[in-house]
């Protein structure tokens, strides 16, 4: 797939640009603050329907207004797509495509795929397990689209579980609570349900990637490491059948009752699941270097791209935020051997400097700056149309 | 006094025996005798009634329970008309119910609470679900309404 054109208006930083890609690799070039990243975000907003870094449409309008855009073109092998996603400083988005705007938002994605890599990537080693469910639930959302609606219901029945608890431990010290049970089951009853669709779409997913994963591993390390990649789900899954898994979560749900009771929140479920990385058998969290972490997540990020390829038959986008002059030439070459000029890929960065002269060659260069974007070189100049 | 006003208010609002939003004491369709009495549609709002009544496919008495269950909105059973409901599935004699809830995680929860409580009195059924996931009955067309009410199936 191609992303052929984008248009921002009143979004982030932007007033209104329209950008024209015409390269395989695109980089952004521009100091601090001019609106690098708000671009790759406009690009992940419409690939995913989230960004990773606000999770309030109010802080995607450009301030002072109250309505934002996001409209892309993007090339797929069975035709053009014109994408438009509109945003309110309060109220709901609009999810257009081709025009015609959707019931159901989820059936925006999977029409522009997308692998966003940013030095806050490092965190997925680093962090606690919170970045790394995202981490897959992210991918998965773009590997099943329904998923983003299985999760987003699994959430909604966490939520209504939490609060009903709450409700019936409120007065904890008082007159001893005469708990709902009726209720209270059929919430376990949708948790367990929901839950076990959550972790066995994410069990999946992950089988999918490890060796992919591992195989770029060993490329990149030089054949001297072993990656292993570990689901750590909350409900454990002994047999990959449906109802054992619920009747499993169900019965842990009995087993920490009392502790839930006491702590007042939802102790089970895939809202507390983990990913474990090691390299050669250690933790890659605890024992892991800097740069075992950095080969770690970057070949991660080759396995999402490999893998989304695989299963949407294109090749999906990539955006690096600030991460490739953060690598050294070799893990630039290795990368640059990989994505070839089959992943379609915008770079952000502030100084040309770190960059492998082929990298230069096959890029279309950009200036960011406060919000307008212009040709680097003047050869490149129609590639750029303003309008507002 | 103005405690007593809008309790008034309220009672004049609905219907007493199936709390459809009516003028009168007991709504049109409750009083009007050419219909079922044994078969209870159960709707989360009026606005329900309104878009099954626009099919004209059924016949049956109506119970509206006033929203879904929903802890976050700190809506318990006891906040809905399930205990009238239950009230009347044990006082009249009513063959069938049929839940006509849209799905959503607080309509299936909502659905599942009210066929405990009446399973043991009568057969309980659901629509068919060819409706849109979270859409709501108000918009789906008579026609898909229609098809959801005939295709209904038992409850379990
Ligand atoms: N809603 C908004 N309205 C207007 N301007 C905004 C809005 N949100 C962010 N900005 C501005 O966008 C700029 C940040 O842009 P961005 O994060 O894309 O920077 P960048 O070019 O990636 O910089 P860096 O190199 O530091 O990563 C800041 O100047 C910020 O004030
Ligand atoms: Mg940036
Ligand atoms: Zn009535």
């Amino acid at each position: 797939m191609f992303l052929e054109h984008l248009q921002l208006q009143q979004f982030r930083n932007y007033q209104a640009q329209g950008i024209y890609f015409q390269a395989p690799k695109t980089i952004l070039l521009g100091d601090n603050a001019q609106g690098k990243t708000n671009l790759l975000e406009a690009v992940e907003l419409l690939a995913t329907l989230k960004s990773h870094r606000a999770s309030r449409d109010r802080d995607l309008v450009q301030d002072g207004q109250t309505v934002g855009q996001i409209q892309a073109v993007v090339q797929r092998q069975l035709g053009a797509a014109q994408l438009t996603l509109r945003l309110q400083k309060s109220g709901r988005r609009t999810a257009i495509i081709n025009g015609e705007t959707l019931r159901r938002q989820q059936d925006f994605l999977g029409t522009l795929n997308a692998v966003q890599f940013s030095s806050l990537d490092l965190d997925l080693v680093r962090g606690g397990p919170g970045e790394r469910r995202t981490w897959v639930d992210t991918l998965l959302t773009q590997l099943e689209p329904v998923y983003a609606y299985i999760l987003q219901q699994y959430n909604q029945a966490l939520r209504q579980r939490n609060a009903l608890i709450r409700q019936q431990t409120a007065d904890l010290d008082e007159s001893p609570p005469q708990p709902d049970i009726t209720q209270l089951a059929l919430w376990d009853a949708q948790l367990a349900a929901l839950g076990t669709r959550v972790i066995r779409r994410r069990g999946r997913v992950i089988e999918r990637l490890v060796p992919i994963a591992q195989a770029w591993h060993r490329e990149i390390s030089g054949h001297t490491e072993q990656l292993d990649i570990c689901y750590q789900p909350n409900v454990a899954v002994e047999q990959d059948e449906p109802t054992v898994i619920q009747q499993h979560f169900l019965e842990k749900i009995q087993k920490r009752a009392i502790a839930e009771y006491y702590q007042r929140t939802t102790l089970v479920g895939p809202h507390r699941d983990d990913i474990a990385f090691s390299i050669n058998q250690t933790p890659a969290r605890q024992y892991g270097s800097q740069g075992q972490q950095r080969t770690l997540v970057l070949a991660l990020k080759l396995a999402e791209l490999k893998l989304i390829e695989e299963v949407v038959s294109e090749p999906p986008l990539l955006l690096l935020d600030d991460v490739l002059a953060e690598l050294d030439l070799k893990r630039q070459n290795q990368l640059l051997d990989a994505i070839q000029d089959r992943f379609q890929t915008l770079i952000t960065t502030t100084h040309l400097g770190s960059f492998d002269a082929k990298w230069l060659a096959s890029s279309q260069i950009l200036t960011v700056q406060s919000g307008k974007i212009s040709a680097n070189d003047r050869n490149q100049a129609d590639i750029l149309k303003h309008s507002g | 006094m103005a405690q007593a006003l809008t309790d008034a208010k309220q009672q004049v609002g609905l219907c007493s025996v199936c709390f459809h939003l009516s003028a009168d004491p007991v709504c049109d369709i409750c009083r009007d005798n050419r219909r079922d009495n044994r078969t209870l549609c159960v709707v989360s709002d009026s606005r329900d009634v309104i878009a099954i009544e626009k099919t004209r496919e059924f016949k049956g008495k109506y119970h509206v329970l006033g929203g879904l269950i929903s802890p976050m909105d700190g809506i318990g059973p006891e906040q809905l008309t399930i205990g009238q409901l239950v009230h009347r599935v044990n006082k009249e004699s009513i063959d069938e119910v049929i839940l006509a809830i849209s799905p959503s995680i607080e309509g299936d929860t909502t659905t599942l609470y009210i066929g405990q409580l009446v399973k043991p009195f009568t057969r309980v059924t659901r629509i068919a679900f060819g409706l849109p996931m979270g859409g709501d009955l108000e918009y789906a067309d008579e026609v898909t309404l229609a098809r959801a009410l005939e295709g209904r199936r038992e409850l379990e």
